[in-house]
């Protein structure tokens, strides 16, 4: 691949910050889009502080999978149970979880009319109540851990795809949540622009955050996870930790997609 | 392959062609023979035309005169200003007292003084401006125009008013001199007296209802004639209609965007039918309706005046294309600004109000200024069903004895005047589009 995996590869293998409190819980999961079976059976477990990568071809429904824990997607049967509060109809709980659960997308989708600060403070007065002042501290204080607090008075539009994802990051992380999910976020990014990313991101794993990453970057995936998952055509194939997920895979798909992609 | 340069080429300067005034006419006009004779041609219609206009309306033109007769004495070739002059006062007033004329000019200078700090850089909390005068300004308006006696509602919105109009000129001397807000600089001045949040809050509150008391009992002692609504008229009712109108249409084509769009089946087909019943009916037949069927439905002794059931009519039938205008809008924002907004925990409302609202009515700004150009012009309907708006004022300049016939030029006076209104509001949203341009166009 690219510098990136360079990079990532140089700082080895981070240490795992795993507790044995479970924060995601997913029992039996199905969802169907009309007729189309996306995710079968899917049981998952996530604890505190752990980071998982999940990987497989486009269309396995890895994108999916993490866009129903914080419910932009309904899910049909089963149970998502995020931070002890079961997912379901209660409108209420959905507004609670997606405050706990930061998501960061492929397109970043940061807000176009608004300056990076504003999108920055948004959710913080407006949703966690924070007084304007505080909000502006909050902002600039993850501005500069995603190293680009001079950008603050700029708009998205005036950034380079790599900073707009990292102030996606930061906008994330100013509603101080306790999971982030990860939905390819260097896939829509130039090559020279990964690292960058993924610099971050490495940080953020090493304070300890939970996470799940849904990446192709798979020397990225080598450094930060605790727990590879590879899903191919809606079930989750094969789990494993990193090491023995790269170097030993177990079954024939697993193979052939590592073979393609490495 | 080997190495081609190691200098960078040097900037030169572009060809004359590109940046002299002489190559872009050779290039733009007389690129051949043939477009050269026509750039000509074109040119001497222009010629001819704009001559034409200049000797009847300028040179040959009658200003002042007793009547038609004495027009056609001073000049057969020339315009008979003299009759759109005469009749200047009804033109923009229509019957309005004469004595009372000043309530309308003191409302227009007001919403100028009220609106114009929108147009300041320096000012803060524009938000509150518009808010305050879309709701507060039409009942300041409303009595200075019509006057009489005040109901309690009204002596309230009027007291309202008059608290929110000095205080938006204090926030518009405050913010040019020191790009504050008003809020900022009182909450400064609060703070001083106490450090309790609590505190605080109840001097504020205190503050606002100290000043509403005042302007009650003000408003209480002033007292104008009344001017039935049958007297107004001219450019003033025209402007009153379209001023309600577009007050009314945006809020109203908003909440029935959004109801067009909402997941709970009733407010949706509720919100498509009367979209729908409103946007296949011409306005004339809606204003119809509203004049003489209206009551029929209304209980006995329930009385609303002609006037009243005209706006109520042009507003519902304006909100009713605003709201389409508002959904293509919506249509446009990718589903990627709800995601980015639900994943920082904003609900619908804090979705639509804070990310997407702002984002399409931005990118419907030639489409919802398009609409209220079309409102205004429509308002000229309202000379069918009885009401002496401007076109049925310059009408009646030819059915006035001394101007018997003179249809010319009242008709082209009005049309000036509308182009002058309608081409500021299409100046002013090309300013708008630029002015919120952020540099995204994804």
């Amino acid at each position: 691949m690219t510098d990136s995996t360079a990079a990532t590869q140089t700082q080895g293998q981070l240490s795992s910050a795993a507790s044995n409190e479970i924060i995601i819980e997913i029992n039996k999961m199905n969802k169907w889009y009309g007729d189309f079976h996306v995710l079968r059976d899917i049981d998952l477990t996530l604890h505190k502080g752990e980071r998982i990568v999940i990987c497989g071809p486009s269309g396995s429904g890895k994108s999916t999978l993490i866009r129903c824990i914080n419910a932009l997607e309904e899910h049909q049967e089963g149970d998502i149970v995020v931070d002890g509060i079961l997912l379901g109809e209660n409108l209420k709980n959905l507004d609670h979880i997606r405050t706990e659960v930061g998501m960061v997308f492929q397109n970043f989708n940061l807000f176009p009319h608004l300056t990076i600060l504003e999108n920055l403070t948004l959710g913080p007065i407006w949703v966690r109540k924070m007084s304007k002042a505080d909000a502006i501290e909050n902002a600039m204080h993850y501005l500069k851990r995603v190293k680009i607090p001079e950008q603050a008075d700029k708009y998205p539009g005036q950034l380079s795809g790599g900073q707009q994802q990292r102030v996606a990051i930061a906008r994330s992380l100013c509603m101080s949540p306790k999971i982030m999910l990860f939905d390819e976020p260097t896939s829509a990014l130039d090559p020279e622009m990964i690292k960058e990313v993924l610099d971050v991101m490495i940080e953020l794993a090493d304070t300890g955050m939970s996470m799940i990453v849904v990446t192709h970057e798979m020397a990225f995936a080598k450094t930060i996870a605790d727990r590879v998952i590879f899903m191919d055509e809606g079930d989750i194939v094969e789990e494993n930790e990193p090491n023995a997920f790269f170097e030993n895979p177990q079954h024939q798909r697993t193979q052939l997609f590592l073979s393609q992609i490495l | 392959m080997a190495i081609i340069t190691l200098n960078k080429t040097p900037t030169r300067p572009a060809p004359l062609s590109e940046t002299s005034m002489l190559g872009w006419m050779r290039r733009s006009l007389f690129s051949s023979w043939f477009n050269g004779a026509l750039t000509i041609f074109t040119l001497y219609i222009v010629y001819i035309t704009l001559q034409g206009v200049y000797v009847w309306g300028f040179a040959d033109a009658t200003l002042v005169a007793d009547n038609r007769r004495a027009c056609y004495d001073y000049s057969l070739t020339g315009a008979c200003w003299a009759g759109v002059i005469d009749w200047m006062d009804n033109i923009f007033y229509g019957r309005y007292p004469r004595e009372e004329i000043w309530r309308i000019d003191l409302g227009g200078l007001l919403l100028i003084l009220w609106m114009a700090p929108l147009w300041m850089r320096k000012v803060k909390g524009k938000i509150w401006i518009g808010v305050t005068v879309v709701t507060f300004y039409p009942f300041l308006a409303g009595y200075l125009f019509a006057g009489g006696d005040k109901g309690l509602f009204m002596q309230l919105m009027v007291a309202a008013a008059l608290v929110a109009l000095p205080a938006n000129v204090i926030n518009m001397l405050i913010g040019l001199f020191k790009e504050q807000s008003l809020g900022q600089v009182l909450q400064s001045l609060v703070a001083k007296f106490s450090e309790d949040e609590k505190v605080q809050r109840n001097l504020m509150l205190a503050l606002v209802a100290l000043s509403l008391v005042i302007a009650f009992v003000f408003q209480s002692q002033w007292q104008e004639v009344a001017v039935s609504w049958t007297k107004w008229g001219g450019l003033f009712l025209t402007l009153a209609i379209a001023g309600i109108g577009i007050a009314c249409s945006l809020p109203g084509g908003i909440i029935l965007a959004l109801g067009r769009r909402s997941k709970l089946p009733i407010i949706r087909i509720l919100s498509t039918g009367f979209i729908e019943i409103f946007r296949s009916v011409p306005l004339i037949t809606v204003l119809f309706m509203a004049t003489t069927m209206f009551p029929l439905f209304m209980p006995e002794g329930f009385v609303l005046n002609k006037l009243t059931q005209v706006i109520i009519a042009v507003c519902l039938f304006n909100a009713c294309y605003m709201a389409e205008t508002v959904r293509g809008g919506l249509q446009a924002i990718p589903k990627g600004q709800y995601e980015g907004a639900h994943t920082i925990g904003l609900g619908y409302w804090g979705t639509m109000g804070f990310v997407i609202m702002p984002q399409a009515l931005k990118y419907m700004i030639p489409n919802i200024v398009g609409s209220f150009i079309g409102l205004l012009k429509d308002t000229t309907l309202v000379s069918i069903i009885g009401l002496f708006d401007i076109l049925g004022m310059l009408r009646s300049i030819s059915r006035d004895v001394p101007w018997l016939g003179l249809h010319k030029e009242p008709l082209i006076f009005g049309a000036i005047v509308f182009f002058i209104i309608c081409f500021s509001m299409s100046k002013y949203s090309r300013h708008l589009e630029a002015k919120l341009e952020t540099g995204n166009k994804k």
